[in-house]
């Protein structure tokens, strides 16, 4: 028995020998008939109204009125221009709304051979209206009173009341009439699945638990810009060690987002290009003032600000792949303010100011006042290897000045729970906006949870005018000059620490052209008609 | 007794068996639904980080999915459905729960079967010569204490690491790569996954067999057949191995039962798309349908892998039924 | 009582029990020479190479691995320890009650032990962990919860049959209280049996702890345990290979002494008292896979 098993186990090993020489382990290259994505998470479902996970997937195959370039850019896509004050595509009613008009690109064909038409924004916003199904968000469509199709082409969108963010209204796209009218959408699972759309590709099939695939549409409406690559395939592996490996193995060709702490192992495999865009949010440890009343003091805000050697943080943990930032919006924008106030790393002025404050050295080196301990305990995302970095460096950072803070970990699901009820000293984490650089939502007084994500529970009364001022101003111009005080005003007060913009980084083929990468949750797939395979 | 008592007294066992399992499973699906409903976050947690969702918006999905009733209505309206066939739908993609499980069992089938069949040869064929031979029972019982003392995830992550990124030999993970139909690329992909799971339970049963024959050996009526003179081979595979193999096929039958539940480690490692990636994967995202379908599905199927592992017991060792 | 010959200990197990108690001696060592981890913090000394003034290099944030794997020793081994001691208690307790008591009582019990036995058990703490999110001590509870069914059924059965043998009846006989008569003469006969069970648990312990770690549900950081140590340096494992190899043969030998140590202390022959094999029960271990 013991001599057969041997020669079982010999056959066996010759086997996989056999296997694997017969199969040539060196998979295929990236060519225009197959570029493999290595996806982080299988989605929930392709309608863009729906999902709550990014539209990656979605932006091959649904397009939205309008896009964002990799500048952040707002460019027409299925409108042909951008509504403004000053093209006459927005006016100002006298009752305190406004109307904006869209006009839609001629000749785009849904990929069953209907025409797109303004009938179909109609729908969209009236189904989302109605919100008998789930969609993620109905911000926006709810000020819209009515909408208007004097012609096929023409949209008129009538909001109650003055709307800024109203040109990205629409930059999820659209929801085919003819196909979902008078049905549950929840249940809609032949549109969720494979929705209709108007861009490059089409979902050709969806194999659960392992890959999504697109397939080019023929006849694409930019008859300039055919797509070069046939096939798209995006497989889900969730675990990110996985995933590089099989982005360095060949196995997948891109990986989009590739976590900091990844990118020093890829810079040295050939035949990979790592494609570096600004981001749109910014890492940032936010100051509770509600749940540990000693924040409320400003100068206590700025001695922790100064206590932090953000720089240091960057050139090490993040081996320099990210900016440090002082503020919320980010360098993109066109709102952004480079000239405000910025806490540099200065532990003396840090340790003066807490004096200042009334915070003397107590037992341990841990400074009090009235007897209680400047000690306090600051949460953030598990399994979030360069976050658990980070607040254990700003641990003993913070240490060296005299205050105590502890860390704690929570998970990815739980954690945003915690923050929205408030139960928490300090938080660890970053904020991704939409192109759009509303910030009345995390600092405005009375947009605490649940009216608002203003979690440091800070309270001005000047810089929630601004805010508001700056949401009922169309104007651009006017509306960035407003956004540029409110910018100062936060720097002054450092309601919250700022830490480092969240820059983007995507692996992509060395043989790639035409990628560019998307500071946006649009995410880099915006322009992958452009992309191409070049040898 | 006669063939007609055996089966009878067999049915009977079997029903009783089957009533004993239903208030089991009953206590477990309770136990399960506090145990899941008491975590924070829930499924609605996923829509707070998009600052473009309001309050109003989570007020709204909340009551869309009946997460604003109590909990105990909400694990009647959860019992009255599941006992009906009716799972409900995934809080995670919207699709019937009993679906999203039924298309993750054919990978899990492949995976557990292949590796439960290499175990099991491999461990048959140690555990036998080892309690023949002492030199090769000191290697195997040093072989196999190290084997049930891998962390699992680990010698997943080195197989990867030396046969996929140094070597080349296999593909990193992953059930198939796209395209390929053959045969090769599947047994490629399997090879890898189904090394580990196999080298972990081939130690355990292994050295379970191996104490088993042990046993079997002290016996008298072993002793007596070797005062006989009959050949050791013969004592060995005629009479000691028949009296170790029923309480070894338990154990084989148990722990398969818990593999295909969810090799939730191995499955994870390799990127394999079977019903263990989905149990972590609706982890991650509080799924609690699907959660509470898995668990349940778990625990039945070890539950009725239980009874089988008796029956066989049973089948080949008569005087278990004459006890029971 | 049951006799038994003490088996001589084999060089292996030798090995093992000198490697547990230099461990154990080292990491109580450690927590007291450098109670705090994060006292090692340097950031511009990252990632170094294991040296003679780092003998297992240094990680992502200049912390000394070495100092970190005694200070991840201590969490680990108190969760492998404490967790096989409180699953023992538990089997104990409840294997002696069902085997002595009456017959309902025995009932209500095997069927909790059934349902136990039933749930998978890496699911289950993997829920529980991910809704608890627990620290040491209640990690400790949850691993020791679901580590006693087997302790309980093999001791029922040893004290089924012990309480039929004729000193245990003759004890009853002379109208000692069922608490005395187990107390003096069925406890001490499951001792044996219980010890192997729970040399045997603490090497599950350890790895369950490792396991529940390495899906970011165990001992969360700054604390070290050897799980999260492994956890963490998955992102580094082709770059900085030292961090994953340290905690990983950490484990791996220590769960390797752990069995090693009950393999010796289960050795030699035995009386067989039920047919299914009551000590093969023992040898039964579920790979976490």
């Amino acid at each position: 028995m013991s001599s057969r098993s041997r020669s079982l186990m010999t056959r066996a090993l010759a086997l996989a020998c056999v296997v694997a020489c017969a199969s040539d382990r060196r998979p295929a290259p990236p060519s225009n008939d197959l570029l493999i994505v290595g996806y982080d998470r299988e989605p929930d479902n392709l309608n863009r109204y729906a999902t709550h996970i990014l539209e990656d997937i979605e932006s091959c195959v649904v397009e939205g009125l309008v896009t964002n370039d990799e500048r952040m850019q707002l460019v027409p896509l299925l409108a042909t221009e951008i509504p403004t004050l000053e093209n006459g595509g927005v006016k100002l009613r006298p009752d305190g709304g406004m109307d904006v008009t869209w006009k839609l690109r001629p000749g785009v064909k849904w990929h069953d051979g209907v025409p797109h038409t303004s009938a179909d924004v109609k729908f969209t916003a009236d189904a989302i209206l109605k919100g008998d199904w789930k969609p993620e968000s109905v911000d926006g469509f709810d000020r819209i009173s009515s909408v208007e199709t004097p012609d096929s082409l023409t949209a008129v969108v009538h909001y109650k009341e003055i709307y800024a963010p109203y040109a990205l209204q629409f930059v999820r796209g659209t929801l085919p009439k003819h196909v979902l009218e008078g049905r549950d959408i929840d249940r809609a699972n032949d549109y969720n699945r494979s929705p209709l759309g108007t861009g490059p590709y089409r979902v050709a099939e969806w194999k659960t638990g392992e890959h999504i695939l697109l397939e080019r549409v023929p006849g694409y409406w930019r008859d300039t810009s055919e797509p070069h690559i046939r096939r798209i395939l995006f497989r889900f592996i969730a675990n990110t060690t996985t995933r590089i490996n099989q982005l360095k193995t060949g196995e997948v060709h891109v990986v989009a987002m590739v976590p900091w702490d990844k990118v020093r192992e890829l810079r040295a495999v050939p035949g990979l290009r790592l494609n570096q865009v600004l981001g749109n949010g910014y890492e940032h440890v936010t100051l509770n003032q509600k749940r540990f009343p000693p924040f409320a003091d400003v100068r206590v805000r700025q001695a922790l600000a100064h206590a932090i050697d953000r720089d240091l943080i960057a050139r090490t943990i993040l081996d320099s792949l990210v900016q440090v930032v002082n503020g919320p919006v980010q360098p993109l924008s066109w709102a952004y303010e480079p000239n405000v106030r910025a806490y540099e790393f200065a532990p003396e002025k840090s340790r003066a100011l807490l004096a200042q404050a009334g915070w003397i050295p107590g037992p341990g080196g841990v400074r009090t006042k009235n007897g209680r301990p400047l000690s306090f305990t600051l949460i953030t995302q598990a399994g979030f290897a360069i976050r658990e970095n980070v607040a254990q460096a700003l641990q003993r950072q913070l240490r060296d000045v005299g205050v105590d803070m502890q860390v704690r970990l929570i998970d990815g699901t739980s954690i945003s729970s915690v923050w929205f009820a408030g139960d928490f000293d300090a938080m660890l984490h970053w904020w991704q906006s939409g192109a759009d650089p509303e910030i009345t939502l995390f600092f405005a007084k009375d947009r605490t949870p649940p009216a608002g994500r203003n979690i440091n529970y800070f309270a001005d009364d000047a810089l929630t005018a601004l805010l508001y001022a700056s949401d009922r101003t169309v104007d651009q111009a006017t509306r960035a000059g407003l956004l540029r005080e409110a910018q100062r005003r936060v720097a002054e007060l450092e309601p919250e620490i700022p830490l480092y913009n969240t820059t983007k980084i995507d692996a992509v083929p060395a043989t790639l052209r035409g990628f560019k990468g998307n500071p946006t949750n649009a995410g880099p797939f915006w322009n992958i008609q452009e992309w191409e395979i070049v040898k | 007794m006669g063939d007609r008592e055996v089966a009878v007294s067999a049915l009977r066992f079997i029903a009783r068996r089957v009533v004993q399992s239903v208030p089991l499973l009953f206590v477990i699906s309770l136990l399960v639904f506090a145990l899941i409903h008491a975590a924070p976050g829930g499924p609605l947690a996923l829509y707070l980080d998009n600052p473009n969702v309001r309050p109003e918006d989570i007020a709204r999905l909340r009551h869309a999915m009946g997460l604003d009733r109590s909990l105990p209505e909400q694990y009647l309206a959860w019992l009255a459905a599941f006992v009906r066939g009716d799972w409900g739908y995934s809080y995670a993609d919207g699709r019937p729960v009993l679906s999203r499980i039924i298309e993750r069992i054919p990978a899990t089938l492949e995976l557990v079967g292949t590796s439960t069949l290499v175990a099991l040869a491999v461990s048959l064929a140690t555990g036998i010569a080892a309690s023949v031979h002492r030199g090769v029972d000191r290697a195997a019982t040093l072989a196999t204490i190290a084997g049930i003392s891998l962390p699992v995830f680990w010698f997943g992550l080195m197989l990867q690491i030396v046969f996929a990124n140094t070597l080349g030999w296999f593909p990193s993970s992953g059930r198939a790569s796209f395209g390929a139909t053959g045969f090769a690329d599947r047994v490629a992909h399997l090879i890898l996954p189904a090394a580990v799971l196999a080298s972990v339970h081939a130690a355990a049963w292994s050295r379970y067999l191996r104490t088993a024959m042990g046993e079997a050996l002290r016996r008298a009526y072993v002793r007596a057949a070797r005062a006989r003179g009959l050949r050791e081979s013969s004592v060995i595979l005629g009479h000691a191995l028949p009296n170790a193999l029923a309480p070894f096929i338990t154990v084989v039958l148990l722990d398969a039962s818990i593999m295909v539940s969810g090799a939730v480690v191995t499955e994870s490692v390799f990127a394999w798309p079977g019903v263990g990636s989905l149990f972590t994967e609706s982890l991650a995202k509080r799924d609690y349908t699907v959660l509470m379908a898995l668990l349940l599905c778990g625990s039945a199927a070890v539950i009725v892998l239980n009874l089988v592992a008796d029956l066989v017991v049973r089948a080949i060792d008569p005087r278990v039924r004459e006890s029971s | 009582m049951i006799k038994r010959r003490r088996a001589p200990a084999t060089h292996a197990a030798r090995t093992a029990a000198l490697f547990l108690g230099a461990l154990t001696a080292a990491a109580l060592l450690a927590s007291v020479l450098m109670p705090d981890a994060a006292a090692t913090l340097d950031l511009s000394y990252r990632r170094a190479a294991p040296s003679l003034s780092h003998w297992f290099g240094t990680d992502e944030l200049g912390r000394d691995v070495f100092v970190r794997v005694l200070n991840g020793a201590r969490v680990s081994l108190a969760i492998g320890l404490l967790s096989a001691l409180l699953s023992a208690a538990l089997g104990t307790a409840i294997g002696v009650t069902a085997g002595y008591a009456r017959r309902w009582i025995d009932d209500v019990l095997m069927r909790f032990t059934d349902a136990m036995l039933s749930v998978p058990r890496l699911p289950l703490l993997m829920i529980a962990a991910a809704i608890l999110q627990p620290g040491v001590p209640l990690l400790v509870l949850m691993v020791g919860a679901v580590g006693w069914m087997e302790t309980a059924r093999v001791v029922r059965a040893e004290v089924q049959s012990i309480a039929t043998r004729d000193f245990v009846t003759a004890a009853r006989g002379i109208g000692a209280s069922p608490a005395r008569v187990v107390w003096r003469h069925v406890l001490p006969g499951v001792v044996p049996t219980v010890s192997v069970a729970t040399t045997l648990a603490v090497g599950r312990g350890i790895l369950l702890e490792s396991a529940l770690s390495f899906f970011g549900v165990g001992v969360q950081p700054p604390t070290a345990s050897w799980g999260n140590m492994l956890y963490q340096a998955q992102t580094t494992m082709m770059t900085e290979p030292w961090l994953a190899l340290f905690p990983g043969a950490f484990i791996f030998l220590t769960v390797l002494a752990c069995n090693s140590v009950s393999a010796r202390r289960d050795a030699g022959p035995r009386p067989v008292l039920a047919h299914t094999g009551r000590r093969t029960q023992l040898e039964r271990i579920t790979p976490l896979s």
